[in-house]
């Protein structure tokens, strides 16, 4: 909980002091990443505490994301438009969390994928709020008491919401829940054995994870002001599950770091050549051929070889095996 | 009455084709228990394959032939060199086989563009015939009658040849199968690159129908998906009647419930798999 709490905090004036070091094209790119980052974070929880291969979880993000779109035509408070995206794609990850949930492994994963699918093209085929031409909107983040238009602004809103999503994924994984959750994805039948509802974990995380994700697809909203039915799409459902690869599976800050380097590849690859898909697959290919946890992980090993901790006994890999204490002896 | 046989006859040629596609995803499955997502891939590279020698003045015939054969030689070298290396890593083959559908779809979209491209008809099969005051083209027949054909092959195959014997016992336990001294990788790859066949000539029979466009293999991915879930994974007979029911619901939902004839499918999936998680003809349990 203290260490949490400073955590947040050290992330919390980093994000303050990050405007005053870098360009308006950064800080504006810096934004998407933050919003991401929220996306990544909640498919990151499912996945690396759950065991949950999601390839459906756009879903989410895109509801969040009609949701704000749809409902700015009537009001413009965020206290009602955030709430409402959360929840509404909460309650369509409990809907279709009860049947997902009830899978493993690739069944779960073939499950999400035909829902999401579902819903792209429904939403690309009818002809409410645009169909395939998306839905534009002009909404700005409404406080009650100000309104924010400046880029700089909307920086600081969407890294407000990052840190407390943060630091509610925090709390939520050291709760009793999020281990009973890692439990259950570390060994299922012995949490039964123990008596433990392990669909009702997974169930909580799945509906807590798609709220999330809808948080982010409501803030994505406020950003790009426009909605499309490809933001339901496969594409957008791997661009997200790639960056959690690529920052580390398993870890709070990994698909932090993994929307980060896929937001600043993507915007400069894209730059250069029309070919950023091909590569995106490559460097996805590349980075499951040599799964070694993400860039997370390479820090951590590139920081204990900096600094090596006698304290520590640590494997090729970078993992912590067993803490010594100063006889050399495991605790 | 005309409007009836007609749809129905056109669901099933739609369902033929899914057929195709959904009876190799499903026995790769029921095997070496990956999902392969770039199935899709193989069905659009296949016709697209096609397209290119046909634009050039060859034989239907033959391109389908040639463009059947490019594809499993392009499935044996992703399987050889990505697919094979993760030998009993499900989750890893089925990422890799995910980040195969945008490597091949782009490079796709590199050589063919976005436009929407069409195989012409083989002019043998360039005609019509009429029920009663409606007409319906040959080639939809022809088909419906090549999906026919390749569900009697199946079956035989599965049921009376030693391979199928041996198919179906790796189905139920590998290792056991491994262990009585035939060659699992063989095994495997053969089957992997038969079921590429078997999508790139749904592919290629797709083409005068369905046409080729970019992000196709989304769409017949997750057809055959639903197709698969339904039937019942590792069961091509699962993804015979799956094909077939998802065929004519979807050439009905298009005419009688056209805007929300995509969520039919999906309400049917979610009915099946709330009563039979594990799909009609499903023995895997999940």
């Amino acid at each position: 909980m203290k260490k949490s709490i400073i955590v947040t905090l050290l992330l919390a004036v980093s994000i303050c002091a990050l405007p005053f070091v870098i360009s308006p094209f950064v800080l504006f790119m810096l934004t998407e990443v933050l919003i991401m980052a929220i996306f990544a974070m909640s498919l990151g929880l499912i996945m690396g505490f759950g065991g949950l291969q999601s390839l459906g979880h756009s879903a989410f993000f895109g509801i969040g994301a009609y949701t704000v779109a749809v409902l700015s035509q009537y009001v413009t408070s965020i206290y009602i438009l955030l709430p409402a995206a959360i929840i509404l794609s909460g309650i369509f990850a409990l809907l279709t969390g009860l049947i997902a949930v009830r899978n493993k492994g690739i069944f779960f994963l073939m499950i999400t994928l035909a829902i999401t699918q579902m819903l792209f093209l429904f939403f690309r085929q009818s002809d409410l709020w645009g169909g395939a031409d998306g839905l534009g909107t002009s909404v700005k983040p409404n406080l009650g008491f100000m309104e924010l238009v400046s880029p700089l602004s909307l920086f600081y809103f969407a890294g407000a919401f990052f840190i407390l999503s943060y630091f509610v994924l925090r709390l939520f994984v050291n709760s009793p829940l999020g281990k009973g959750l890692k439990g259950v994805m570390e060994n299922e039948g012995r949490m039964i054995a123990l008596g433990y509802n392990v669909k009702k974990y997974q169930i909580i995380a799945y509906v807590f994870a798609g709220g999330l994700a809808g948080l982010a697809g409501g803030l994505y909203i406020f950003k790009t002001q426009f909605a499309s039915p490809e933001l339901f799409s496969v594409h957008m459902a791997t661009t997200v599950l790639i960056m959690v690869f690529i920052g580390g599976l398993g870890t709070l800050f990994g698909p932090v770091i993994g929307a980060g380097v896929f937001i600043f590849l993507q915007n400069y690859i894209s730059t250069m050549t029309d070919r950023w898909s091909l590569i995106m697959g490559l460097l996805f290919i590349v980075i499951v051929l040599y799964n070694r946890g993400g860039i997370l992980q390479l820090l951590q090993i590139v920081g204990k070889k900096l600094m090596p901790s006698k304290n520590l006994l640590v494997d090729k890999k970078g993992a912590t095996i067993i803490e010594l204490n100063e006889s050399g002896k495991a605790k | 009455m005309d409007l009836f046989i007609v749809n129905t006859l056109s669901g099933l040629t739609y369902g033929m084709l899914l057929f195709l596609m959904a009876s190799g995803l499903s026995i790769v499955f029921g095997l070496m228990r990956i999902i392969n997502l770039a199935h899709g891939s193989f069905f659009l590279f296949g016709s697209y394959v096609a397209y290119a020698m046909i634009s050039r003045g060859m034989n239907f015939w033959l391109a389908l032939l040639l463009s059947t054969i490019c594809v499993t030689v392009l499935a044996l070298l992703l399987e050889k060199f990505l697919i094979s290396r993760f030998h009993g890593n499900e989750a890893s083959q089925v990422l890799l086989t995910l980040g195969l559908i945008f490597v091949i779809g782009d490079i796709t979209l590199w050589i063919w563009g976005g436009d929407f491209l069409s195989i012409p008809v083989p002019s043998i099969l360039d005609f019509s015939f009429a029920i009663s005051e409606s007409s319906f083209p040959i080639y939809r027949l022809f088909v419906i009658a090549i999906g026919i054909i390749c569900a009697v092959l199946l079956w035989y195959f599965e049921t009376k040849t030693k391979v199928g014997m041996i198919i179906r016992a790796g189905v139920d336990d590998m290792e056991m199968v491994g262990a009585l001294g035939f060659n699992i990788k063989l095994i495997f790859s053969a089957v992997f690159l038969f079921g590429a066949a078997l999508a790139a000539i749904g592919g290629v029979l797709s083409g005068p129908i369905l046409g080729m466009y970019p992000k196709m293999e989304f769409e017949i991915l997750v057809n055959s998906l639903v197709i698969v879930l339904i039937g019942g994974l590792g069961s091509w007979k699962g993804a015979f009647i799956g094909a077939i029911l998802i065929g004519i619901i979807d050439s009905f939902g298009k005419i009688y419930l056209p805007d929300v004839s995509v969520l039919l499918i999906f309400v049917v999936m979610v009915i099946v798999l709330m009563f039979k998680p594990t799909g009609l003809f499903g023995r895997v349990e999940s």
